[in-house]
């Protein structure tokens, strides 16, 4: 997926996915720490979509701070392309909210929740790339109209996101359990997949790159890279 | 050139069938085995006979007071067990479920419930006459179904699982009862009630009057034909033991559950026999008032008028209640006679057996229940008390030389503790002597019934093994063959002498076993059989497997599969490998709904079009309907306690309306596109809502509605003969009509309250098939064989049919089981064609869904404009035939997984509770589907033209 060919990009890819490694299981330490942790299904617990948000817009900045092209086309008319993200992305929440509810989650109750997890998959899947490449190409990149495989940073977007999704699909695997535990209530244990899988993502990504550039030196890690190949869904 | 495999796939699909059936077959002989039944009878020696030495025969003839020979006897330990001398009459009323609960008496309640203070007379009597009258909670060991309880009643001890089969065709009972320890003495007992007894123990009856019990939806017939005999019989004194047994309880529980008026009016009745039978009674006869078993525990709701039933191992259904009444009083004292002690009711044989003077019957695990006996002087007590102890260690003894199930270390200690307690006798006295030395005996006898209900289930493991083993075969092998061989070749293989070969090893592997059966070489000629011709079936197709093992490496070096088809045979292999989970069974309704849509999900971002996402949300929103109609069992505990049972199918006005709005809906959209086969559906789907609105509500008039049924099924079952009318437009036509007929069945049995369910099931099952044909092929827009036939689909339609079990409101536990079904078009059982016609319909309504998905798999090769319809009959028929292998395929694994985790989980807690019963429904979805895939596979192989087109 990666290639060395483009070093500014694969710089950027890797220090935004170091960023996450760090920021993501910070916010998640404390928040277990003030014995938070359980909370993340009530809707108290909105300022963590606000510091993922925030902290992920800091990212899509630095991003696309050197693309000068795109911002010049950009200042032209940004207002409205903010407004049709936002627009946008709450569609992409609300067809969230639909899916998880047809996967099996409450219908007539603890809405709350499940509004939180499709606000935080929309956050961790989708919001970047729209940040990163405006609304139109998110939309024909979902659609599978165009093809991302040259662009390295669209890459690892869509992996993260696919991750994401996959970690929240596997940690709907606890829920049944009659463990009778706090964390097995809905929608915790998704919530805390799709941020696990986020993180997995990430650090995928980091490592890769790591190995990558030490492959170099001793070629016996390319065996090691090429595992990790094999782990990235999006082909 | 006529096709030579066309048959050949059939048969193959057949002898794969019978494969995994036999093993499966097999696996259950070896799981359900019972306990062993001992043939021994208890014997007795009258105590004139024994001299006052206490030795039998004595040659000394001195006078001496019983008291003084019992003592002696007692002190000589290897004396026989002694009748014992005094002798009362037994009247022993069983009021089927009656409840402990119902039996309680608040006067505080100012609202009580239908089944809330209704039976006034036990607690008043109890207050009046403490001495006399007694009321304990009678606790029955699982399985609470009245043919086990009866069992259980008469033999004192712990019936197994297997014998839950034989509840419509009870057997003659093989072991000590009761009733033969007193009929074989020349005492006489009177029946009055349910045929089950006279079944259970033909012919030792003085007079019987038994009545046939299974109408479950009559409440009064069987009670007032008791009470028209019963006040007689009373007041006749030719009998020792008179058996009388009322239905009306139960079968109002069965009918509207207990919150309900029928339930206080069957109630009130009770109440008013027992009060006319404490007046009624000589003074010489002990009434015994039992409930066998209880009933789910439920509250009535305004939709739901929520079940009675029985059969499984709850709380509610294991405490029923046992009545006594004795005129001249009862032993024991305060903590004795506490109201609502727990006793257990293998407790009863014994007790009744002494009451008439008899040794505990053989098998008896039964503890003596001194205070609903006679007072009597101590040492008769200690007689009684050393009697049951000899009996047990007998028991013990004998079973150990019979059976190997308990350690030999665990019986000789638990042998060695009777025979110390008997010798014990001698050394009691006075009363708090013999208080202390009871509560001993009681601790002893619990302790010895714990080690034979630990233990009570006794595997055939070297049957199970062999069972797993052979369904491993059968599983691995075709798996192969339907994932490694080639597509291209497999037609080769069949029109070669493959399957011809494969039916004449089988034939001379039975007649081998027989010929060895002759012989009297081999013990067990079914196993035999089914083992050889599994491990001959396994050769053949492992031969077969090397034989194209080029093929196979070739196209399994070519590269991955789609990532949907890996992930669909993982998730069904999920599917399968959760049912070791206790906690996923019992949650399998919405596991299996996450994964059907999953596996939808990624089909449909795989053609990546609106058109597909939203058919994809369509069928996720039905999904989501199929959701409130899914039953509840008590494990799932928030459902359960907010009272949402399985409805008695009971429909409220709204529900009628649902019901008839979709099969409308469903045969006004299907009869246009369906052809001259239209008009028969029409007609049968006419006759179903019809059935449902004439025998709505108290206002129907339920005769007629049963004709309506009747007609129904007339036009379905004419219909499916009609299906195999060649009108040579190949065979999708008639497979749609297959499904939708199995559609109507399937509402038949379900009854207008679940009537929408399978119109759910048949529309999910229809959007599915219409995103099948959307998928990418690559490079052309050709049918392609790999796509539409790959396992992915296979493992989708599994997955559905699975979840519509669940969808339809059903749930794996026996306890839910409704018998309606067998009764909506009026009682099979007077036709001549009785119980197949009742196991028909049992069968179709528990395991339709699996039957309608198995009839219409050849769809999701031939569906589309692009499907395999407009090609060669060559390809239609292949690529039929690995989708329907596939399919059964899926459901072998999945048996296979309940199989196996059965097997790992044999001595859980739950096994009988969810494993086994997981097992069973499994083993009937799995049935179900085989039969179905063959159905769909020949009407295709009948449909499709059997001349290859000349170019």
């Amino acid at each position: 997926m990666f290639s060395l060919n483009n070093n500014l990009e694969l710089r950027r890819v890797t220090i935004t996915s170091l960023l996450t490694c760090i920021y993501l299981p910070s916010i998640v330490t404390v928040i277990s720490y003030k014995g938070l942790l359980y909370s993340v299904g009530n809707a108290s617990s909105v300022y963590i979509l606000v510091l993922i948000f925030v902290a992920e817009l800091l990212k899509s900045f630095y991003l696309n701070s050197g693309n000068e092209c795109q911002v010049k086309k950009k200042s032209r008319n940004r207002a409205s392309d903010i407004m049709k993200s936002i627009v946008f992305l709450f569609g992409v929440v609300f067809c969230f909210f639909i899916a998880i509810i047809l996967f099996g989650a409450p219908v007539l109750e603890q809405h709350d929740g499940t509004l939180l997890l499709s606000s935080l998959l929309t956050l961790l899947t989708v919001f970047p790339l729209i940040a990163h490449t405006g609304v139109e190409s998110a939309m024909q990149l979902l659609f599978g109209v165009k093809t991302f495989s040259r662009d390295t940073i669209i890459a690892m977007l869509v992996n993260n996101a696919l991750m994401t999704v996959c970690g929240a699909w596997l940690g709907a695997v606890v829920i049944p359990l009659d463990w009778n535990t706090p964390w097995q209530q809905w929608p915790i244990p998704c919530y805390l997949g799709a941020v696990g899988g986020y993180l997995l993502s990430n650090v995928l990504t980091v490592t890769k790159v790591t190995l990558l550039s030490a492959s170099n030196k001793y070629p016996a890690l390319n065996f090691f890279v090429n595992v990790i190949n094999r782990l990235h869904i999006s082909k | 050139m006529k096709m030579k495999e066309k048959w050949n796939f059939i048969i193959y699909l057949v002898w794969f069938s019978y494969l995994i059936l036999s093993a499966v077959l097999m696996f259950g002989q070896g799981f359900l085995l019972s306990r062993k039944t001992l043939s021994d009878v208890s014997e007795c020696v009258p105590l004139e006979k024994f001299g006052c030495d206490g030795h039998e025969n004595s040659s000394i003839k001195l006078p001496c007071s019983d008291d003084d020979k019992i003592r002696r006897i007692l002190s000589y330990s290897g004396s026989p067990i002694v009748c014992a001398p005094k002798k009362n009459k037994v009247a022993l009323i069983l009021v089927d479920a009656l409840r402990y609960d119902f039996t309680e008496y608040d006067k505080n309640n100012a609202s009580p419930l239908y089944y809330q203070n209704r039976l006034p007379v036990i607690r008043r009597t109890v207050d009046k006459w403490p001495n006399r009258a007694r009321i304990f909670r009678f606790m029955a060991d699982p399985p609470t179904t009245t043919l086990q309880r009866i069992k259980a009643l008469v033999t004192g001890s712990l019936p197994t699982f297997v014998d839950m089969s034989s509840n419509f065709a009870a057997m003659e009972i093989q072991e000590d009862n009761v009733i033969d320890q007193i009929v074989n003495q020349g005492n006489k007992a009177v029946l009055l009630g349910d045929d089950t007894w006279a079944r259970l123990m033909p012919s030792r009856w003085h007079r019987s009057h038994a009545l046939y019990s299974f109408h479950t939806w009559d409440l009064d017939t069987v009670d007032n034909e008791v009470d028209s005999k019963i006040y007689d019989e009373l007041k006749k004194t030719d009998w020792d033991l008179l058996v009388a047994h009322y239905l009306g309880v139960d079968h109002a529980g069965h009918r509207y559950g207990p919150n309900h008026p029928e339930m206080a009016r069957k109630l009130k009745e009770t109440n008013a026999r027992i009060e006319k039978f404490i007046e009624a009674l000589p003074q010489d006869v002990i009434l015994y008032v039992i409930g066998d078993h209880g009933m789910t525990e439920t509250d009535s709701q305004e939709w739901k008028s929520t079940d009675g039933d029985h059969g499984g191992e709850s709380k509610a259904e294991r405490t029923a209640a046992l009545f006594a009444y004795y005129g001249l009083g009862f032993a024991g004292d305060e903590s004795d006679r506490a109201i609502g002690r727990e006793v257990q009711q293998t407790d009863l044989a014994p007790t009744v057996s002494a009451a008439l003077g008899r040794p505990p019957p053989a098998p008896s695990l039964g503890n003596l229940l001194l205070p609903v006996l006679p007072n009597m002087p101590v040492t008769h007590t200690l007689l009684h008390l050393s009697n049951n102890l000899k009996q047990v260690t007998q028991y013990l003894v004998r079973y150990g030389e019979e059976s190997q199930q308990i350690s030999s270390d665990k019986l000789a200690q638990l042998i060695n503790a009777t025979r110390a307690q008997i010798d014990l006798a001698t050394e009691v006295y006075t009363q708090p002597e013999l208080r202390a030395y009871i509560s001993d005996v009681r601790n002893l006898m619990d302790k010895v019934r714990g080690a034979f209900r630990e233990v009570w289930v006794e595997f055939d493991s070297l049957a199970m093994l062999r069972a797993l083993l052979l369904l491993l075969l059968a599983v691995f092998f075709n798996w192969i063959v339907t994932e490694g061989i080639p597509v291209e070749h497999i037609p080769n293989v069949f029109s070669s002498t493959f399957v011809p070969s494969g039916l004449i090893a089988m034939a001379v592997c039975i007649s081998f076993c027989f010929t060895l059966d002759y012989f009297e070489m081999i013990d067990n000629l079914g196993h035999a059989i089914i083992l050889s011709t599994g491990l001959v079936s396994g050769a053949m197709t492992c031969l077969l497997v090397i034989t194209h093992w080029d093929g196979i490496t070739q196209r399994w070096s070519e590269g991955r599969s789609q990532f949907y088809e890996r992930f669909a045979r993982t998730a069904l292999f999920a599917s399968a490998a959760i049912l070791v989970s206790n906690s996923y069974i019992i949650e399998e309704g919405a596991t299996l709904s996450y994964l059907a849509l999953t596996v939808l999900g990624l089909l449909a971002w795989n053609v990546r079009t609106m058109k597909s996402l939203l058919l994809w949300a369509g069928f996720g929103f039905v999904m989501v309907l199929t959701r409130s109609y899914r039953g509840c069992r008590e494990e799932q505990g928030d459902c359960w306690t907010s009272g949402e049972g399985i409805s008695t199918g009971n429909a409220s006005r709204a529900a009628l309306v649902l019901a008839l709005g979709s099969v409308a809906a469903v045969i006004a959209i299907a009869r246009r596109h369906v052809g001259w086969r239209g008009y028969g559906v029409v007609i049968a789907g006419i006759f179903a809502c019809s059935h449902w609105a004439v025998g709505w509500g108290s206002l129907g008039s339920p005769s007629r509605s049963r004709m309506l049924a009747r007609g129904a099924w007339l036009v379905i079952v004419a219909m499916f003969a009609l299906l195999w009318k060649k009108d040579g437009k190949g065979p999708t036509m008639p497979l749609v009509v297959g499904g939708l007929l199995l559609y109507l069945a399937n509402t038949l049995v379900l009854g207008a309250a679940f009537a929408p369910t399978a119109g759910l099931a048949l529309l999910s099952g229809f959007i599915a098939l219409n995103v099948v044909p959307m998928l990418k092929t690559e490079g052309s827009t050709k049918f392609s064989l790999t796509t539409r036939c790959s396992s992915s689909m296979a493992c989708l339609w599994a997955l559905l049919a699975s979840y519509h079990f669940y969808g339809t409101g059903h749930h794996a536990t026996l306890g839910h089981v409704r018998w309606a079904a067998v009764f909506h078009a009026g009682d099979p059982n007077y036709t001549p064609l009785g119980t197949p016609i009742s196991v028909a319909l049992m069968f179709v309504y528990l395991f339709g869904m699996p039957l309608m998905f198995g009839a219409t798999v050849p769809l999701l090769a031939l569906w589309g404009r692009n499907g395999a319809g407009s090609l060669g009959p060559r390809t239609q028929l292949l690529a039929v035939f690995s989708l329907c292998l596939k399919f059964a395929l899926c459901f072998a694994v999945r048996v296979f997984a309940c199989a196996l985790s059965a097997t790992i989980h044999c001595r859980h807690l739950m096994i009988w509770g969810v494993f086994t019963p997981k097992l069973l429904f499994e083993v009937g979805s799995c049935t179900a589907a085989l039969l179905g895939a063959l159905i769909g596979a020949t009407l295709t192989a009948w449909h499709v033209p059997s001349q290859v087109r000349s170019s």
